[in-house]
């Protein structure tokens, strides 16, 4: 991640740009008050779309920088709650067998 | 305004013994159980929520195979579907889904809790907390407390009322499937409540409409991306 050979965006560019405009959006605004409570926040997305340019531009190590930042700053938020469950390692063993006989009698 | 009032179960204590396909009263040409499994073919090759947790689950290693983990069923009362754990299927109450929309948003929930069986230790017959926790995701993310459901429900309200939303219909799903007071399903509710909530898997953000949903697709098929930084 520190050099920029062979680094890009964690998103192209058009999808920053299309988030920062559902954000924005009078129907998100609708949305995020009646799930929040409040006004969303859109400008990180702006933030974030002008460094996804600049570094298309000028290949900016800042901007880098602060694309990275931002994008662990979400993953972050997203794990910050303690899970009430435990994680599985492996799936569930009986996912794919057969249902039981009664059942497929029917 | 029946349909409204259709929970969705988490597992169906009993199913019923012997499911006779129902007959419509309206002249039609399918029985309640070919619409059923017309309105899931069309959920699952279209609708986006739904298309999300099906490649989210593949990716957790249960992929979903349309015959062995769906069954249209007759059911008592008004549920309208259920997940039951002890056979990893997904039952789907055909004769009261009514229509496409509706059939989306049980698929959704119901595929909801079967995502949560399979990529984690869900005590679903023994911690009430579990069974909590899923259903406030399953309501939260599945459509069942958007703006527009809750009108046609004649339950108005505006800020944070999706929140009160995810609450009430968790402790009504709970209720359906356990024999406890409504005082404690409250209380496992209330408990869970913030990390349930907000953990927004598969989805990365609640998908308040199918917009949503499609973004919150395109995210998941390019996670590695994100990650990688």
């Amino acid at each position: 991640m520190a050099d920029g050979g062979g680094w890009r965006p964690p998103r192209p560019c058009e999808v920053y740009r299309a988030e920062w405009k559902l954000c924005r959006s009078a129907r998100h605004f609708l949305h995020h008050y009646y799930v929040h409570g409040e006004r969303p926040a859109c400008e990180q997305w702006r933030r974030d779309l002008a460094s996804c340019r600049e570094w298309e531009e000028r290949r900016s190590a800042e901007a880098q920088r602060s694309l990275c930042e931002s994008e662990r700053a979400r993953v972050q938020a997203t794990r910050k709650h303690t899970l009430v469950w435990a994680l599985r390692q492996s799936p569930p063993a009986d996912w794919h067998l057969p249902l039981p006989q009664e059942e497929k009698d029917q | 305004q029946l349909q409204q009032q259709h929970v969705a179960c988490q597992v169906l204590p009993e199913r019923l013994a012997e499911g006779k396909p129902g007959q419509g009263f309206l002249s039609s040409f399918f029985t309640n159980n070919q619409k059923c499994q017309l309105m899931l073919l069309k959920t699952l090759e279209t609708n986006p929520y739904v298309k999300l947790l099906l490649d989210a689950m593949k990716h957790s290693g249960c992929a979903v195979n349309r015959e062995r983990h769906f069954s249209c069923e007759d059911c008592n009362g008004n549920v309208s579907g259920g997940f039951d754990a002890s056979t990893s299927q997904i039952v789907l109450c055909q004769n009261n889904i009514r229509n496409q929309a509706h059939m989306n948003r049980v698929v959704t929930h119901e595929l909801i809790h079967a995502f949560d069986h399979c990529r984690a230790h869900v005590n679903w017959f023994t911690d009430v907390r579990h069974l909590a926790c899923s259903e406030v995701r399953a309501a939260n993310l599945s459509g069942d407390c958007s703006l527009i459901n809750e009108i046609f429900r004649l339950h108005f309200g505006l800020k944070q009322h999706h929140q009160t939303c995810v609450r009430d219909r968790a402790i009504l799903s709970i209720l359906a499937v356990r024999n406890i007071s409504k005082e404690v399903a409250q209380k496992a509710v209330d408990e869970v409540f913030e990390s349930c909530f907000n953990d927004h898997e598969p989805f990365g953000r609640i998908p308040h409409n199918k917009t949503y949903a499609r973004y919150a697709h395109r995210d998941f098929q390019n996670r590695d991306r994100y990650y990688s930084n």
